[in-house]
């Protein structure tokens, strides 16, 4: 038991020690090196701003949060539509896709002012960009789960007497399983890209806004702090989601412990 | 009367895969098609389940004309198709689930089959945790599950290697003893099908037509010994004139 305690204590310092490099060598080398605190603010000052600007902050992540997390679970429902409809309609497969192809070809942050004149400075143009960019990986990866099922597996299921609901329920739906949380982790990323740009363009509120405010002022260390809010709501994000994984995906080969 | 094939032909195309197939399985029985690959056997076995429609000629399955796939047949493919997310416990029972039946009725059922299989033990193993043999023998019990009276199988021990495939005949002849369904075994080997079968029919390739029809007169359960058995020698002979002849045309 302690052994235990002892190797999943080690498990946690490797990575942390790292970070705790890092974050020395930046401290102590910074003044050495003469770089001004406007231009890179030491970490102390940024853990001591972040401190100062909680409130703010933890507001700004609500907001970049809530659009993030709204636009990638709009994706995630259009996406598996989506792919459902190609996967059982083939006849509009061949009217989506090129147009999904096209459509891709175009940098979604590119039409990020479009939004704006057409929505407006509110959270619904963020949302929008954040659905956009989120779209894609979970509707690829939708199309190979749901679609790509052994032939052989589909004939089974139907002799045994499954309707083509029970066959999606039991077998497509399960197989996309570990494909959809793949593409959320891909997904949820690009969504908290499109939040952000989305936010650099207009409006005033959310962790964008708070950046843009800390360029405006040259307050280099908001500007840091803001990103530390960041890393910490992706790294609670991603990490959800891997924990999903490990609790409901325990037959995959890669979720065994080694 | 299971199966019924009368004048059968199926062409894919301008390609005739089989041509003007009769042949008829009595319940109950095991009957094998032997043939070089090409011959058609696999499009047969899915002509007698309903997943493909013959181009002429019909076949009933018992008792009804088949024109669409056949509720309640039992299949076996050469790779064992299972669920990677369901333990194999829960892959035998998968063909009960898509029935509609109550799961919880047929778990006993289940766990004698496996054990049978000598699977007792890995209920809860999921199928990356099991070797290919072990695999295979649980896509069988999956097949059996529910005593389908009739089971198709697509050459089931054609990915194993040579020693696991010998075994495997044995393992299948004791789950078959316990439910005696009729069976329609494809294979392209020759000892496979003398060996397990009441019936073998013997098929010479492009497009696929019966060459030979052959009663297999071996007493049951056959054994190791059964390999050496001079009436076996003498059966397992015929049925590779049968595949050979074509070779000389």
């Amino acid at each position: 038991m302690n052994q235990r305690l002892l190797d999943m204590g080690l498990g946690l310092l490797k990575p942390t020690l790292g970070f705790v490099l890092l974050i020395l060598f930046w401290q102590i080398g910074a003044p050495i090196a003469r770089i001004p605190a406007y231009v890179l603010p030491l970490p102390s000052d940024i853990a001591a701003r972040f401190v100062e600007t909680f409130d703010v902050q933890v507001q700004g992540l609500l907001m970049t949060g809530f659009t993030t997390l709204a636009g990638l679970a709009i994706a995630l429902v259009f996406g598996v539509l989506l792919a459902l409809l190609v996967i059982y309609i083939p006849f509009i497969r061949s009217i989506i896709m090129p147009l999904l192809a096209a459509f891709n070809s175009i940098p979604k942050i590119a039409i990020a002012p479009l939004f704006v004149i057409w929505f407006g400075l509110g959270y619904e143009s963020k949302v929008l960009l954040a659905f956009l960019l989120a779209l894609f990986p979970v509707f690829v990866n939708s199309l190979t789960g749901l679609g790509e099922i052994d032939a052989d597996l589909i004939d089974l299921s139907t002799l045994a007497g499954g309707s083509q609901w029970r066959i999606f329920l039991k077998v497509r739906l399960m197989n996309a399983v570990p494909y959809i949380t793949d593409a959320l982790k891909v997904a949820f990323p690009l969504a908290l890209v499109g939040s952000i740009v989305g936010e650099f363009i207009g409006g005033n509120d959310g962790i964008g806004h708070l950046i843009l405010s800390g360029q405006f002022d040259l307050d280099t260390p908001l500007v840091f702090a803001s990103l530390l809010s960041i890393t910490i709501f992706t790294t609670l994000g991603i990490g959800s989601i891997a924990l999903f994984e490990r609790m409901a995906l325990k037959w995959r080969p890669s979720q065994r412990k080694r | 009367m299971s199966v019924l094939v009368e004048n059968v032909s199926k062409s894919f195309g301008s390609m005739l895969a089989v041509e003007d197939v009769s042949f008829s399985i009595a319940d109950n029985s095991f009957v094998s098609i032997v043939g070089p690959s090409g011959c058609g056997k696999s499009t047969l076995l899915r002509m007698a389940a309903g997943l493909v429609r013959p181009s002429r000629g019909r076949v009933v399955t018992r008792g009804k004309a088949v024109d669409r796939p056949v509720r309640g047949v039992g299949m076996v493919f050469q790779t064992p198709v299972l669920l990677p997310w369901r333990t194999t416990l829960g892959n035998i029972l998968f063909v009960a689930e898509m029935g509609g039946e109550k799961v919880a009725r047929h778990r006993d059922r289940a766990r004698e089959l496996m054990t049978l299989a000598g699977l007792a033990g890995f209920e809860n193993a999921y199928p990356h945790e099991l070797s290919g043999g072990m695999q295979q023998r649980a896509s069988i019990c999956r097949a059996m599950l529910l005593k389908p009276p009739l089971i198709l199988m697509d050459e089931p021990f054609g990915a194993l290697d040579v020693i696991t495939r010998e075994k495997m005949g044995f393992a299948l002849q004791t789950l078959w003893d316990e439910s005696r369904n009729t069976v329609l075994f494809v294979t392209h080997s020759v000892t496979e099908a003398v060996l397990l079968s009441d019936t073998v029919i013997v098929m010479t390739p492009r497009p696929g037509r019966i060459r030979d029809i052959i009663a297999i007169d071996l007493p049951r359960p056959r054994r190791t010994e059964t390999l050496r058995d001079p009436r076996f020698l003498e059966l397992s002979a015929r049925v590779r004139e049968g595949i050979e002849s074509q070779w000389a045309e």
